[in-house]
C-alpha cells in the first residue's frame, strides 16, 4: 500500500517530521485544573533532578522518607543533564501526559517558566517551608506579580581551585585582587611550557558563566533595563573592559580548548595541565573519587574565592537550584509533600554535607569550617544573578553567550563581537 | 528515536524498489480493453483509501499546525495556555529580510549535496568492490558494514568526538606522531574544519545503506548483457559507464533521493558536534536553526516559518528526482 503515495510521503517525510515535533510542542490547547483537586492520594511521583550534584545520600533520604510518610506511593528520581535542560523543560513541562511532578531547575533558568505559566503557585505553603529563613535571592527571582512559583533547593558559586606546589614553584602567592590574579594566572603558565596545553588558568572558550565574573567585576553586565525594555549591555566600556580581561586570559594563560565547554574540568586538573580553575565547591568530590579524578592529587589542592578589584570577593555568578511543581502535574498534594521534604532539614543537612550551600540561611553552619567551607561562603558573599528578564533562559538556550566567548578565545575584536552579541540579546529579550 | 527513522525509512526504501517489477504489469494493463481496466481499477483505489487517510492524518494535521503556528506569534507562554495573536505573515517578513536565514539555507543546500554526493560515490564503490571479493571477506567487509550502520547515533557521535578532541583525541596525537603540528588543534573552532568533521560522521553512517542497496541492485544485472559488451569490447569502465549503471539506474535515482532527503534534515550529529565545540552560529543548518529558534529560544511561530521554507527546499530539490521516477515508470 505503501508504493501509492511513496513519492509524496518521501519527498516530505522529513520535513514533516520537524513539524510533527514542533506542533506537538504546542497541541496542548487544554489548561491544567492545577486549582481544582489536588489529585489522588496515591500515585507514583516522578522527581527531576540534574546532574550528579544531589549526593546519593539524599536521593535514598528522599525516596525511603516519603513513601514511609505516603504508603502506596512510590517516588522515582529521573536524573537530567544540565546540558539542554531547558529544552527538555519546555517539551516536557507543557505535556499533561509527560510531565514530572517535582523538577529541579537552575536558578538562573526558572524566570523564564514562571513567567510562562508552567509552575504551580506555591505563595501559600512557603511559610511552612521555611519561610523567610530560605535563601532571598532565590525566592525573589521566582516571583511573578506577587506569587511564588519556585522554591530555592541549593545555593553554589564557583571558586577557584588550584595547584599548592605550583604555585610554589613559581614563588606565586594566593592573589588576593583582581590584578594579581590575572598575573598569577600568566606567570603560572610561563613557569610552566610542558605541557604546551598548560593552562595557568584553565578557561575553556564556551565558558561564560565563568566569564561574567570578569565583566561585573570591570562594572558591566549582560542585560540592563531600560525603562520598560532589556537591552544587551556587553559593549558598554565597562563590559568590554571585563571582556578584554577574558581575552587576555584565554589567550595568555589558558591552555584549554578554544571552543571546549567547562564539563569534567578534573580530567586536565588530574592530567598535570592545570594551575587554576574555577568550579563549584562538588568538583572536589569528582577529583577525589579514584575512578573519575586522582586522590593523590588532593594534598595539593588549595581553593580560594576569585578576588575582585577591591579586594573583596568578586562578583561571581550565584549558582543554584531551584526546586518546583509542574502546573500540569495531576499530583499536586503529593508533589507538594515531596517539596516540603526536600526543603526540610534533614535533606538540606545532606546537601550541606555535599558541599552544596543549604536554602536555609539557618544552616549554613553546617557547611563546616575548612578551607573549602570558606571559600564557599566567601564566594557567594558578593555572588549575583544573571538578568530578571523573563526571557533569560531563551538568551542562554540559543548559545549567544557561548558563540561570543569562543569568538572572543578565537581573538576576535571585542567591541565589534559584544555589540553583534547585545543586538541578538535585546533581540531575544523583547520578543518574549 | 533516529534508530526508528532508519528503520521506518528503510521499510519505505523496500516499498519503492518494488517499482521495477511492478512497472511491467502497469504497462500491460493500459494497453489492454478499457473495460477490463476499469474492473481492475477501483480495487486498487479501495485498497490505497487506508494507507491514504492515515498518512493524511499522521502528515497533514501537523502540515496543517505548523502552517497555523507559522502565522502567530507564539512563544513559552503561549505553549502553556495563553491565547496565541494572528500575526499573518510577520515570522516570514521577519526571516526573509535577514540575511541569516539565507545563508543558513546555502550552508544547508551546500552542506546536503557534499555529503549525499560523497556519500553516493564511496558507497557504490564499495558496492562494486563487493562484487569482485571473494565470499569470507565480502562477510567480514559486510558485517563492518552493518555494524556502523546499526550503531546508534548518539553513541557512535560521543565516539568520534573523543577521536577528535581537541586535548585528547587520537587524531591529533596520530597527526603530531607523523610530524604534523596538531597538539590542542581544534577541529571544531572554524566552520569548514566543522563541516569536514561532520561529513566524515555523515558519511560514515550513510555509506553502509548505500553499499548495501547497490550491492543488491548489481546482482541483478544481467551477466548476458556485461558479456556482450565485453565481446563487442567495451572495457571495464566502458562496461560499467553504459551497461551497469543505466540498469540499476531506478535503484540508484530512489538512494539519490534518500540520501538528499536526509543530508537536508540531519539534525543529531550537528547538534551534538556544536555542544563539543565550535561556535553555534556558524555552524548552524536549518534543523538545528529551528531547533534553537523553537524549542532552545522559545521561539515557536518563527521556528515554524523556518520550517516552512525547509519544506520548500525539500520539495524543491527532489523535485528533479520524483519527476525523472515517475517517467521511468511511463516509460
Amino acid at each position: 500500500m505503501r508504493t501509492f503515495q511513496r513519492n509524496f510521503a518521501l519527498a516530505t517525510a522529513g520535513v514533516l517530521a520537524l513539524g510533527l515535533g514542533l506542533s506537538a510542542c504546542g497541541g496542548n490547547d487544554d489548561k491544567a485544573d492545577a486549582a481544582g483537586d489536588g489529585g489522588p492520594a496515591k500515585a507514583d511521583i516522578r522527581v527531576w533532578l540534574n546532574g550528579t550534584d544531589t549526593p546519593d545520600t539524599a536521593r535514598e533520604w528522599l525516596k525511603t522518607t516519603f513513601e514511609k510518610d505516603h504508603p502506596g506511593s512510590t517516588l522515582t528520581i529521573e536524573q537530567q543533564e544540565w546540558e539542554g535542560l531547558v529544552e527538555k523543560l519546555t517539551t516536557s513541562l507543557s505535556s499533561d501526559s509527560e510531565t514530572p511532578d517535582v523538577v529541579e531547575v537552575g536558578n538562573t533558568q526558572a524566570p523564564t517558566f514562571t513567567s510562562a505559566g508552567a509552575f504551580s503557585d506555591v505563595s501559600s505553603d512557603l511559610g511552612d517551608w521555611g519561610g523567610d529563613d530560605l535563601l532571598k535571592g532565590f525566592v525573589a527571582g521566582a516571583q511573578v506579580d506577587g506569587k511564588t512559583y519556585a522554591v530555592p533547593y541549593y545555593a553554589g558559586s564557583k571558586y577557584i581551585f588550584y595547584r599548592k606546589d605550583l604555585f610554589e614553584k613559581a614563588g606565586i602567592s594566593v592573589p588576593t585582587t583582581m590584578d594579581e590574579f590575572v598575573q598569577a594566572a600568566i606567570d603560572l603558565k610561563q613557569a610552566n611550557p610542558e605541557p604546551a596545553n598548560f593552562s595557568g588558568f584553565w578557561f575553556p572558550g564556551q565558558d561564560w558563566r565563568n566569564g561574567v565574573a570578569f565583566v561585573w567585576d570591570a562594572g558591566g553586565d549582560l542585560a540592563v533595563k531600560d525603562g520598560d525594555q532589556w537591552k544587551g549591555d556587553l559593549s558598554s566600556p565597562e563590559s568590554v573592559a571585563g571582556l578584554e580581561t577574558v581575552q587576555k586570559l584565554m589567550e595568555q594563560a589558558s591552555g584549554a580548548a578554544k571552543d571546549g565547554n567547562e564539563e569534567n574540568p578534573q580530567t586536565p586538573f588530574c592530567a598535570g595541565e592545570v594551575g587554576m580553575l574555577s568550579a563549584p565547591g562538588w568538583v572536589k568530590g569528582l577529583i577525589e573519587d579514584p575512578d573519575s579524578g586522582c586522590p593523590d592529587m588532593v594534598a595539593n589542592l588549595g581553593v580560594f574565592a576569585l578576588p575582585g578589584s577591591d579586594g573583596q570577593p568578586a562578583p561571581v555568578l550565584l549558582g543554584g537550584s531551584d526546586i518546583a511543581i509542574s502546573a500540569k502535574s495531576k499530583n499536586q498534594d503529593l508533589a507538594k509533600d515531596v517539596v516540603g521534604l526536600m526543603l526540610s532539614d534533614d535533606y538540606q543537612k545532606l546537601l550541606a554535607a555535599a558541599g552544596l550551600t543549604p536554602a536555609k540561611n539557618s544552616l549554613a553552619s553546617d557547611l563546616g569550617s575548612d578551607e573549602f567551607a570558606q571559600a564557599t561562603i566567601a564566594a557567594a558573599s558578593n555572588a549575583k544573578l544573571t538578568p530578571a528578564a523573563p526571557g533569560w533562559a531563551e538568551v542562554e538556550g540559543s548559545r549567544v553567550l557561548e558563540d561570543l566567548f569562543v569568538d572572543i578565545a578565537k581573538g576576535g575584536d571585542v567591541q565589534q563581537l559584544a555589540e553583534a552579541a547585545d543586538e541578538k540579546i535585546t533581540d531575544q529579550l523583547s520578543t518574549s | 528515536m533516529p534508530k526508528d527513522d532508519h528503520q521506518r525509512e528503510e521499510k519505505g526504501v523496500t516499498a519503492t524498489t518494488a517499482v521495477p517489477t511492478a512497472t511491467p504489469a502497469a504497462a500491460d494493463t493500459s494497453f489492454a480493453p478499457p473495460r477490463k481496466r476499469r474492473g481492475a481499477g477501483r480495487l486498487p483505489y479501495g485498497l490505497v483509501l487506508p494507507a491514504a487517510v492515515l498518512l493524511a492524518l499522521s502528515l497533514g494535521y501537523p502540515l496543517v499546525r505548523q502552517v497555523v503556528l507559522s502565522f502567530h506569534d507564539y512563544g513559552l507562554a503561549q505553549q502553556f495556555g495563553k491565547p496565541a495573536d494572528f500575526v499573518g505573515l510577520d515570522n516570514y517578513q521577519e526571516l526573509v529580510t535577514d540575511t541569516y536565514l539565507w545563508k543558513v539555507l546555502l550552508r544547508t543546500v551546500a552542506f546536503c549535496l557534499v555529503n549525499a554526493a560523497v556519500t553516493m560515490v564511496l558507497g557504490m564503490a564499495v558496492a562494486l568492490l563487493m562484487r569482485l571479493m571473494s565470499g569470507p571477506v565480502r562477510v567480514l567487509v559486510q558485517a563492518g558494514l552493518l555494524l556502523a550502520w546499526a550503531m546508534p547515533v548518539v553513541a557512535s557521535l560521543t565516539v568520534w568526538q573523543w577521536l577528535f578532541d581537541t586535548q585528547y583525541g587520537v587524531v591529533n596525537w596520530s597527526l603530531t606522531r607523523l610530524g604534523g603540528d596538531y597538539q590542542g588543534h581544534s577541529w571544531l573552532l572554524h566552520p569548514l574544519s566543522f563541516f569536514f568533521v561532520a561529513t566524515v560522521i555523515v558519511v560514515w553512517m550513510s555509506v553502509p545503506f548505500v553499499a548495501f542497496t547497490g550491492y543488491a541492485a548489481l546482482t541483478q544485472v544481467s551477466e548476458d548483457l556485461t558479456e556482450a559488451a565485453e565481446l563487442d569490447g567495451a572495457g571495464g569502465w566502458q562496461r560499467l559507464r553504459h551497461v551497469v549503471l543505466p540498469s540499476i539506474r531506478p535503484v540508484l535515482l530512489i538512494i539519490g533521493l534518500l540520501q538528499i532527503i536526509w543530508d537536508l534534515r540531519v539534525f543529531t550529529q550537528i547538534y551534538v558536534l556544536q555542544k563539543a565545540g565550535g561556535v553555534t552560529r556558524d555552524t548552524n543548518l536549518l534543523g538545528t536553526y529551528i531547533y534553537r529558534l523553537g524549542i532552545g529560544g522559545g521561539q515557536f511561530g518563527t521556528a515554524a516559518a523556518v520550517a516552512m521554507f525547509m519544506l520548500a527546499l525539500t520539495v524543491l530539490m527532489t523535485a528533479p528526482y520524483v519527476r525523472t521516477m515517475l517517467k521511468n515508470e511511463e516509460d
